[in-house]
């Protein structure tokens, strides 16, 4: 029976124009929008993801304009330009490099200018300090126990490679991206629509189908376990579609972890679909009012996590952290911005146990609600 | 011939309305039996508690012999209920529909094919099976309806007023349907405010008001029970208080009521009514138009019953 009542609400999605056009359409036509207001801009940020940088000094081989070449070659973070000093100066103040290094030819001291403080420049900074670290302990090593060298030179290998790989990712930092992140995460909350309108045809109380179906000689869970797994199906796909159209048809970058990005696309839309039906199941209230309320919290969600205003969800992050563990658009937002950003996948796994344990949390908050079977009035 | 339905000493209350007064009815295996009653008498609040769909404050509802609970999926699998409101799903085909409700009874996938094609067929929906529900005329919906709530070949089947808003031949169709299904031993419940139907169909009646059974039996005892054996209308102008007078005193008649140039008499049983007036009329050489003579009807026994008029309740 599972997989008889499984395809009839498949049919019943599927046909829905409505559905189809919130669903389909909208995030479609929204993320054209995005694409065609800001595609510009995150191409250039995309182009421009290397650090650019000038090295100046009057010695040709310096140790630390080795480093930095070493740094351009083998973890392509940052894009060295060699200049005089003034040269170099000259480009950081046009926005040409970010920073400039200044190594000593004599004592072989190294400094960093900088125009301005940001990510990059962060990240500038810590590679300056490492190479300050490591010159000091070498030297302390030459000084102290000269056969150490040797084992001091793999230690510093080890440090350059962990610098690599604690680094931020290839991909685009854009915070413009986060938009697109939300907009996946407003198309699997869409799903609360058909979570209300599941619950809609299972409450006796609420429609004569629904009442129907009560009295039938099947078990109402039965009835009610393949019409959840339809819908959370079907918003799964809707949201996939989202991603495939985002990344094939507009060519946004959205990661390379597509298989955990479908994963998230999924575990938001059964979050989406157990939203929309808790609502469904609480109170008396009309299909408009619930409809409305399912809608509503869908927008509101979606703000905060930065569709409408980018900045939103750190701002939230800022002023209250723990909104943004239990906003489910943030939630879905944020793991696959998670994927994009760091190299492992903690961060992610966080998102998506929050997000789970929110699925379990509503769906057992539903259960409670609906598992009387009579009523005081139909 | 066992007892399919019994119902004994029920009471709903919502707040402070009483749905249901200490209701007590029994339905025999085999027959239609006909709730009859205006809306809000409660005809609706007993099918639902009969269906374990309600909380009712005190009684007992037995089905099949057992007390009916929300779980009972086994009496609910011999029940077919036909509710007031169509309730079928919008996206779904004529043949999908029918076949999604027959499989939450029946899970033999041949058998399932065999009755939704029994009953599409029965239904008079051969023609429509890829149609969907929103394409169809309200006749056609209604037997969809229907068609959904009898497919899986229930031995017991409600139906909550079947009928409202149908046109008049698909009303027949539908009510030649029930009685079909009568005669292949289905016990049908069929609840309606249309006296005329219940009167065609049902070998027993039971007459609901305010929640309470105000009378029950076949269509000629619940006649039976009442003053009126035949009620007479003459059109005649310019009748006086005294020949009202004389005409109520005349043998049988107990009720004469004049109103707009038509009399309406009410006869006490008796025979030869009709031509005892005509010679009174003729006596009198009083002039009138139609004449035509009605045995009581359901309406009547309401009336008399309650006080009331079946048909002015219903509106």
């Amino acid at each position: 029976m599972f997989f008889r009542l499984y395809k009839y609400s498949i049919f019943q999605s599927v046909r829905c124009k409505l559905v189809l056009f919130w669903n389909v359409i909208f995030p479609v036509v929204l993320g054209t929008l995005f694409q065609m207001t800001f595609g510009g801009y995150v191409e250039e940020q995309v182009i421009f993801r290397r650090i650019p940088v000038a090295y100046a000094s009057e010695q040709e081989d310096g140790a630390f304009g080795q480093l930095l070449k070493g740094l351009e070659e083998d973890s392509e973070l940052v894009k060295v330009q060699t200049a005089e000093y003034k040269k170099a100066r000259q480009l950081l103040k046009e926005g040409n490099v970010e920073g400039v290094f200044c190594e000593e030819p004599d004592t072989g001291d190294v400094t960093l200018i900088v125009a301005e403080q940001g990510v990059n420049q962060t990240i500038l900074n810590s590679i300056l300090k490492q190479y300050q670290r490591a010159k000091a302990t070498f030297s302390n090593i030459g000084r102290e126990n000269p056969a150490g060298i040797q084992a001091a030179a793999v230690r510093l290998e080890e440090e350059r490679r962990y610098l690599k790989a604690g680094s931020v990712t290839e991909a685009s930092m854009d915070c413009l991206l986060d938009g697109f992140y939300s907009l996946i995460a407003m198309t699997c909350l869409m799903g609360a629509t058909s979570g209300l309108s599941a619950a809609t045809d299972f409450k006796a109380d609420a429609t004569s189908l629904a009442a129907r179906r009560a009295v039938a000689g099947a078990s109402r869970m039965s009835m009610l376990l393949p019409d959840l797994a339809a819908k959370i199906t079907m918003q799964f796909l809707y949201a996939a579609f989202s991603i495939c159209y985002l990344s094939f048809v507009l060519g946004v970058e959205l990661g390379e972890h597509g298989g955990l990005m479908f994963l998230t696309a999924l575990v938001g839309s059964a979050l989406g679909i157990m939203i929309g039906f808790l609502v469904g199941v609480v109170g008396k209230y009309s299909y408009g009012v619930k409809e409305g309320l399912c809608i509503g919290f869908m927008l509101v969600s979606s703000f905060f996590s930065g569709l409408m205003f980018q900045s939103m969800a750190r701002i939230v992050e800022m002023y209250a952290p723990a909104l943004n563990q239990v906003n489910p658009a943030t939630l879905i937002a944020k793991s696959l911005y998670s994927l994009n950003i760091y190299d492992n996948l903690g961060p992610y796994f966080h998102c998506m146990g929050n997000m789970v344990v929110l699925i379990l949390v509503l769906g057992m908050a539903s259960f409670l609600l609906v598992r009387r079977e009579r009523y005081a009035a139909v | 011939m066992g007892t399919v339905i019994e119902i004994d000493n029920l009471v709903k209350r919502y707040k402070e309305l009483i749905a249901l007064d200490h209701l007590k009815l029994t339905v025999e295996e085999g027959e239609i039996f006909g709730l009859l009653g205006p809306n809000g008498s409660g005809k609706t609040t007993a099918i639902n508690c009969i269906l374990a769909l309600l909380y009712f404050d005190k009684g007992s509802v037995k089905v099949f012999g057992e007390e009916i609970q929300p779980n009972s999926y086994e009496i609910k699998k011999k029940i077919g209920v036909v509710l007031q409101n169509v309730a079928v799903f919008e996206e779904l085909t004529v043949q999908e529909n029918i076949d999604y409700f027959c499989g939450l009874y029946i899970g033999d996938k041949k058998l399932r094919k065999q009755y939704v094609e029994e009953a599409t067929v029965f239904s008079g929906l051969e023609d429509f099976r890829k149609f969907y529900p929103k394409k169809l005329s309200g006749g056609l919906l209604r037997r969809l309806n229907i068609a959904c709530g009898i497919a899986h070949k229930p031995k017991l089947i409600i139906m909550d007023e079947p009928t409202v808003a149908v046109d008049p031949q698909s009303r027949n169709r539908i009510l030649e349907g029930i009685q079909e299904l009568n005669r292949k031993g289905a016990t049908v419940i069929y609840t309606s405010h249309y006296m005329e139907e219940v009167e065609q169909i049902c070998s027993r009646i039971a007459i609901l008001d305010k929640g309470r059974c105000v009378a029950f039996g076949t269509s000629e005892e619940l006649k039976g029970m009442i003053k009126t054996g035949e009620k007479i209308h003459l059109e005649a102008a310019g009748l006086l208080p005294f020949h009202l007078e004389e005409i109520k005193e005349l043998r049988h008649v107990y009720k004469v009521d004049y109103r707009e140039g038509m009399l309406e008499i009410r006869c006490s049983g008796g025979k030869h009514n009709l031509v005892h007036i005509l010679d009174y009329f003729g006596k009198r050489e009083i002039g009138f138009g139609r004449v035509y003579s009605e045995l009581p009807t359901l309406n009547d026994v309401f009336l008399e019953i309650t006080g009331k008029e079946l048909r002015d309740s219903a509106e």
